[in-house]
């Protein structure tokens, strides 16, 4: 049992460091610097001016920029996280991975792992620019509740992703659903407008995303709710994260056995 | 005439290769549709030309997006391919190739402005009317060259990087926040208009509001002047890229690091 944990947990950490240095082996510091200052900058402005132009008496330039900078997340978090087992096929090197016995879970999540630490940096410089740029007044925020809620949507979204970043084992690519859920949160998340603006038949598939629970909490917090207050929306994100999680980790299982059984691990 | 030959071979290569795989058009059009239905919801309780803002700048994103993406990957998808230098080995300079696959991109983009108008009055029932359609679909298409030609630049600098594709998402919002799509240029800070109105795009918005909406006034020039502002800037965007292809072919030559990756 304890030589199982500590395997699993070194494999773990391999494929962390591993993923940070593939990344950094394209992506030359500058350019990761630059995306992470630009895109939620102008994801956030987009909406704030077609809010401001619109001016829609129940949505505020808050509502907006708020939901906007936690959603900025989805870049990472869903984007790239869902691209991994594509990113794999096109090395050439997902079938040396997948003949290793290494555990599954521990690979793919220790994957994930430094986009993790990348969407909560996205996050807090997208809240940067909404109070420095946008003018969202944080003086009643209660910095604790935020903090919790940027670590919890981080961590159930890349779950939501891990779990997209499966069906890229059997698709030929993930690239395209990963480009449907980077962009579908923006209308069915609550970012720019309340759920119950949708259709209701569309309404459960909004809680069926972590992101839902996720912009409800930051806007609590935000006007001054403690960390008690959105204990319940937390506790939701995180079931829904989980559960997302799990789903993608069967699947995952799943779909190996398919493409070793049929012998197309590396079909695209 | 070769060079046009090269050109035609090139757009046909390119229509093959979208029709072997049409999946590719959901990235380019999933963020402009996504955006315009957002949009659609927020103007939900709006009514009169101001909707129409909404609708044409969906259509106009929708372009955007499929000539940004597409011009992103011309040269990825060679370099991942292993393409790339056996294209830059022809005879034919690399502009008039990527120039074939780009108007075969430019044909989908209006296929994709097109679909967004259909659904914006199909399901959300926007109104789509047209004040004068003739002048409308003209400013569509010179926008749809000038959204082209844009792009064109920024093709050229991915000859040399390896990041075309960081690049591309990194594009996209800031054309959409800085030619106005959804709203007047004005609502922007003053130190931004600049940059707005030298963007060729914001002339051709513009131009597709005056066609389309009554009564409107927006950049206070008209549509004539509208558009041959558009047609400049289009032909300095030309010159640019038709240079920058040359010094770029150059460079990536002399330093051997086409397929590097």
């Amino acid at each position: 049992m304890g030589s199982n944990l500590s395997r699993s947990a070194r494999v773990f950490w391999s494929s962390a460091v591993l993923a940070k240095k593939a990344l950094f082996s394209w992506l030359s510091p500058s350019l990761w610097l630059m995306q992470l200052f630009t895109l939620s900058l102008f994801q956030i402005a987009f909406f704030v001016y077609v809010t401001k132009y619109v001016d829609n008496p129940d949505i505020s330039i808050t509502y907006v920029a708020v939901g906007n900078a936690l959603q900025s997340i989805a870049y990472v978090s869903v984007f790239s996280v869902s691209n991994i087992t594509s990113e794999e096929k096109w090395q050439g090197t997902l079938t040396p991975i997948l003949a290793t016995p290494a555990n599954r879970f521990s690979l793919f999540i220790g994957r994930a792992m430094f986009q993790i630490f990348n969407g909560i940096l996205t996050v807090a410089i997208a809240f940067f620019y909404a109070a420095v740029i946008f003018g969202v007044d944080f003086s009643n925020t209660d910095m604790v509740s935020l903090i919790l809620v940027v670590l919890v949507t981080s961590f159930a979204m890349t779950g939501f992703g891990l779990m997209i970043s499966s069906l890229g084992l059997y698709l030929r690519t993930a690239m395209v659903i990963a480009n449907i859920f980077l962009f579908i949160g923006l209308l069915l998340c609550g970012v720019n407008f309340p759920v119950s603006y949708l259709p209701s038949w569309l309404q459960p598939i909004s809680h069926a995303i972590p992101m839902t629970y996720g912009t409800d909490a930051a806007r609590a917090a935000v006007s001054g709710s403690s960390v008690f207050d959105i204990s319940g929306l937390l506790l939701q994100e995180l079931a829904v994260g989980i559960v997302a999680l799990v789903v993608g980790y069967i699947l995952f299982m799943v779909f190996e056995n398919v493409a070793r059984r049929k012998g197309t691990m590396e079909e695209f | 005439m070769p060079r046009a030959q090269a050109m035609w071979s090139s757009f046909k290569h390119q229509a093959l290769i979208f029709l072997a795989d049409p999946q590719w058009i959901i990235p380019n059009i999933i963020a402009p549709f996504v955006l315009t239905l957002v949009a659609l919801m927020l103007f939900r309780d709006v009514t009169g030309p101001v909707v129409l803002y909404a609708v044409l700048g969906g259509g106009m994103m929708g372009m955007w997006g499929n000539t940004l993406y597409s011009s992103g990957w011309s040269i990825e998808s060679d370099r991942w391919n292993g393409t790339l230098e056996s294209v830059l080995a022809t005879p034919s300079p690399l502009i008039w190739i990527i120039a074939g696959r780009t108007m075969w991109n430019a044909l989908i983009g209006i296929i994709n402005a097109i679909l967004i108008f259909v659904i914006a009055e199909v399901v959300f029932h926007a109104p789509v009317s047209i004040a004068d359609p003739l002048l409308f679909f003209l400013a569509l298409f010179l926008t749809l060259l000038s959204l082209s030609a844009l792009g064109l630049v920024f093709c050229s600098f991915f000859v040399l990087t390896r990041s075309g594709r960081v690049l591309t998402n990194g594009l996209e919002f800031p054309i959409y926040v800085g030619t106005g799509t959804m709203f007047p240029i004005a609502l922007l800070p003053f130190w931004t208009h600049p940059l707005s109105l030298s963007l060729g795009p914001t002339w051709g918005i513009d131009a597709m509001r005056y066609a389309a909406i009554e009564g409107y006034a927006g950049l206070e020039i008209g549509f004539a002047g509208d558009m041959l502002v558009m047609f400049a800037l289009t032909g300095v965007y030309l010159a640019i890229s038709i240079w920058l292809f040359v010094v770029m072919e150059k460079r990536a030559r002399r330093d051997a690091t086409l397929g590097r990756y």
